[in-house]
């Protein structure tokens, strides 16, 4: 029997008032008060890049050239004496005194539909509630700040909109504003019929009725109303932000003028306008056939994003307050198949990591001479969880979440940080 | 705004509860209400326009047109809002209405079919009683003669989603929902922690109900035969447990020994994808036992959901959450509605002319003076309900003069999706509450469907307004035809003001003053 979105009662209670989609509430509101003025301070940010799929480790943080299925790519050093990389990552190769790899990654689903979900919700112990993806535990745990903007940004290829179902239970308001293409939300933009004066002079009209309207009445109705028109507001005045016209051809160049480049340059804007969370997504990651031309073809564009958004945020300081994460769903299997392809593996993989407190320039776990299995401690993604949240100032031993009286875990009860990857 | 004849109506009916019992349903309302509220003050009784707007966006799904506005501020007979709940349950709008209500309520989103709207409209036309549509809604559409529609249902939630398997915990999950007011979720891997009375046992019987249902293509719902019971174990304790097919409340059913091979009375038809007919149907079963009078559940779950379509909260609320740790704020009242309902067998025209002619209903969303406001589960002041996605496009239809410019069909559906698009929840989200999202104020903002009807065309309430020379009058028009009322004299004056300033931009002028109103929140709720 399948679990579908159960165990959340009282769900009907909790004031709805979502991010885009659905509704609204204040920004400011939308973590746990203290905890929120403690972290506001030290503005801690995130990056996810989610390479959708699975990269192979091989072709990537763990080569293993010259053995039975290292496959045909060299390993190449790095800025770090005696750390190897691919030869598909020269760029990055030259960033890893600021990162930290981890090899020891042994996760426990290897389906694709299931598999999305279930690293990025951390994989916690089956409780039958629907735990929030990263972003939208991050934004429930670190608020909006101060940015004027959604605390969860999804920059990814194709559609976007505005996508409750990843905050689980945590209730809509904390779902991903996705942005399609890099694009901003519909109808953000002013109609082409108006001037800006024309839209001042609309919504004055608007507020003086609404101001009547609210003065013998309960507040929230016309609260809640004002908020999101001034949201709306907002957004459209951060405008330029999502104005890809505007990048600087310097930085277009360097991260790659390809889609994932874009979305990295626009991913740095983002960050940089104060947004708490930013995912990206890559897709195409599923090499069942031709693993290596795949690979070949797909990671030097990462390679040349991901190093020139690590360079920038070192250059700008903000790598000490940027968790930085690039992860799959799984690894690709050792073995190498009949179509030349490698399949799902996620026995024993690898993901990279950086900033907000994370050791620079550490590899952490290992597997052995062919790869096929972790060496040592296995890291699941409930591990990592512990660690990301760790850094990020909230820590799963003194943090739980409460859904509507049931206390759960922010993350899998029986895993812990890693102790090796947090300075 | 108190009118002496609603004054004298209060008291009479106040006077006259206290003595004679065999009261009108909506009398003993005002009495159970006001017998809960003790010196709490209530809100003044709604005005003429207060009443009208509400009336007509709960009964008709829009606001009221210009000329139906004028008409009923302007009628003098004492009778007349009795008068206009009568004409509005038997115009056409109401059947439309109600379809959309309840395709919200069941569905929720989850997706849409043209017989499943056919089979609502048909049924509330033709003013169909409750038991009867849960009958076959339940019952799958699985007998001869029953409608197709109605298993869209299941039909719907019986499809796999992208690569997820068929949701049948979801589906048991709803059923409890929609028609039990039990929200058993919590439930099925163990007793409710919180809830004494929502049993793994009540989650897996119903569960039972639905584990051999499949969707057999199209609109058709199949059955394998049940032969066993279901078994399950809490997550708590590992104790292996069963059970058949079991309404919450009720005794399992039997599960009759039927020789292997005739399962079936009519054989599933592999061809034709017939899903056939067995000897012994859990569908049927459910649709014979879960709709009845003895089920106090079913009852009390509709007549809440129709309390709260009305009245904007539930009695029991939220809707869905029925159990002794969370009665009714008028426990009487959610029992005497339940009974009555049933006596008129369940008859939902009935039930909602009742309501409406509610002094309860009747109250004004304004609040009264005191230092607090009342809590709203004393139903003291209208609570401002959400206008859904269809109750918005109509009344912003009827409000820009659009609607003759609209033709039934192609382009209302393309309208319908847009508004969908902008002002529905996502899928699976209840839509009880007013929640104003960023994506509904981007659209009224800039999105080009709302703006376009406010350029003049023959007609519409842009030209109208433009040859409207005098500025009284054109608010007038402009308040009557947006916000069902008329201006106040300050508006009056607000609106002359901004004419002149704008001067020769009269045009302009006027689409600024439109827009201002229809994205005003007094449009944007019912109130």
């Amino acid at each position: 029997m399948n679990f579908s979105r159960l165990c959340t009662p009282n769900e009907h209670l909790i004031n709805r008032r979502q991010w885009l989609g659905g509704t609204a509430a204040g920004l400011l509101g939308l973590a746990c008060p203290t905890l929120a003025d403690e972290l506001k301070k030290k503005a801690k940010q995130v990056l996810f890049v989610w390479l959708d799929g699975g990269l192979s480790q091989l072709e990537s943080w763990d080569p293993k050239p010259n053995t039975q299925f290292g496959g045909p790519f060299r390993a190449i050093p790095t800025a770090v004496p005696g750390i190897q990389v691919s030869e598909l990552l020269p760029r990055t190769a030259k960033q890893m005194q600021h990162l930290a790899i981890v090899r020891s990654l042994c996760t426990k689903d290897n389906s694709h539909s299931a598999g999305v979900a279930r690293i990025q919700r951390g994989d916690p112990k089956n409780r039958g509630v629907t735990y929030p993806f990263f972003g939208s535990a991050v934004a429930k745990w670190l608020g909006a700040g101060e940015s004027g903007l959604p605390p969860y940004i999804w920059i990814k290829p194709g559609s976007g909109g505005f996508i409750p179902e990843d905050a689980g239970f945590l209730g809509p308001k904390y779902g991903a504003l996705a942005l399609g293409d890099g694009k901003p939300p519909e109808n953000l933009l002013l109609n082409k019929s108006l001037t800006e004066a024309d839209d001042i002079e609309r919504n004055e009209l608007r507020a003086k009725l609404d101001q009547r309207y609210a003065e013998q009445r309960r507040r929230e109705v016309v609260e809640a109303q004002q908020y999101i028109f001034d949201m709306a507001a907002q957004l459209r005045k951060h405008r330029a932000i999502f104005d890809q016209s505007t990048f600087a051809p310097k930085d277009v160049e360097r991260y790659g003028s390809h889609e994932f480049g874009r979305h990295m340059l626009l991913a740095r804007r983002v960050l940089e306008a104060g947004v708490r969370f930013v995912k990206v997504n890559s897709y195409g990651w599923d090499t069942h056939g031709d693993n290596f031309n795949g690979h070949a073809n797909l990671v030097p564009k990462v390679d040349q994003a991901f190093a020139s958004l690590i360079e920038d945020l070192a250059d700008r300081k903000m790598l000490d307050n940027v968790l930085v994460v690039m992860m799959s769903e799984f690894g690709r299997t050792p073995r190498i198949n009949g179509h030349i392809g490698r399949d799902h593996w996620p026995e024993a993989w690898s993901l990279v990591m950086a900033g907000c407190g994370v050791k620079r320039g550490v590899v952490v776990g290992k597997t052995n001479n062919l790869g096929t299995y972790v060496d040592g401690p296995e890291h699941d993604i409930g591990h990592l969880f512990h660690t990301w949240f760790k850094a990020l100032g909230v820590d799963p031993q003194n943090n739980e979440y409460d859904n509507n009286r049931q206390p759960l875990p922010i993350a899998h009860d029986d895993c812990q940080p890693i102790a090796e990857l947090l300075s | 705004m108190l009118r002496p004849a609603s004054v004298i109506a209060v008291l009479c009916a106040f006077a006259m509860a206290s003595v004679v019992s065999a009261e009108p349903l909506h009398r003993e309302i005002d009495r159970l209400i006001a017998a809960r509220a003790g010196d709490v003050p209530a809100a003044r009784p709604a005005d003429d326009a207060e009443f009208l707007r509400r009336i007509y966006l709960d009964l008709a799904g829009r606001i009221p047109s210009v000329q139906e506005a004028r008409a009923f501020l302007d009628d003098e007979s004492t009778d007349k809002r009795a008068q206009l709940i009568d004409r509005l349950l038997a115009s056409p709008d109401y059947p439309r209405r109600m379809q959309e209500q309840f395709h919200v309520m069941l569905m929720e989103r989850l997706g849409d079919h043209p017989e499943w709207q056919k089979y609502l409209r048909e049924s509330f036309a033709a003013n169909k009683p409750w038991d009867q549509l849960a009958r076959e809604i339940l019952g799958g559409g699985l007998q001869d003669g029953q409608p197709k529609g109605a298993a869209f249902f299941y039909a719907k939630r019986l499809e796999n989603y992208g690569q997820n398997p068929v949701d049948y915990p979801g589906l048991t999950r709803d059923v409890g929902r929609l028609f039990l007011g039990m929200d058993l979720a919590c439930a099925q891997c163990h007793n409710h922690l919180f809830i004494k009375s929502y049993k793994q046992a009540d989650f897996q019987g119903l569960h039972a109900f639905f584990q051999n249902t499949f969707l057999a293509g199209g609109l058709n719902i199949g059955e394998k035969p049940t032969t066993q019971k279901l078994g399950f174990q809490s997550v708590f304790k590992k104790e292996p447990l069963e059970t058949a097919p079991r309404v919450p409340g009720l005794p399992e059913l039997e599960l009759p020994a039927i020789e292997k091979g005739k399962e079936f009375i009519k054989a599933p038809d592999p061809k034709t994808k017939a899903p056939g007919v067995l000897r012994f149907s859990p569908l049927a079963k459910l649709a014979e036992q879960l709709p009845t009078a003895e089920n106090a559940a079913f009852s009390k779950n509709i007549v809440n959901r129709l309390w709260w379509v009305m009245l904007g909260r539930g009695l029991v609320h939220p809707l869905d959450l029925h159990h002794a740790d969370n009665p009714a704020s008028h426990p009487e009242l959610l029992d005497l509605l339940a009974k009555e309902f049933v006596e008129h067998k369940y008859d939902i025209q009935w039930l909602l002319r009742e309501l409406a002619l509610s002094q309860t209903y009747q109250r004004s969303s304004v609040l009264p003076n005191a230092a607090e406001p009342p809590s709203p589960a004393l139903f003291l002041v209208a609570h401002e309900k959400r206008v859904s996605a269809e109750q918005l496009l109509h009344s912003m239809l009827e409000a820009t003069g659009e609607r003759a410019n609209v033709k039934e069909g192609t382009a209302l559906d393309q309208l319908q999706l847009k508004f969908l698009r902008a002002f529905a929840n996502p899928r699976r989200e209840p839509e009880d509450t007013f929640n104003p999202s960023l994506k509904a104020a981007l659209f009224v903002l800039n999105d080009d469907t709302v703006l376009g009807w406010l350029n003049p065309k023959s007609g519409n309430l842009a030209q109208r307004l433009a040859d409207l020379q005098d500025a009284d009058k054109l608010a007038e028009e402009l308040y009557l035809s947006v916000l069902a009322r008329r201006p106040t004299g300050l508006e009056k004056q607000e609106v002359a003001a901004y004419l002149m300033k704008k001067g020769d931009q009269r045009e302009q002028a006027i689409k600024h003053l439109a827009w201002a109103l229809l994205a005003s929140t007094e449009f944007s709720v019912n109130h």
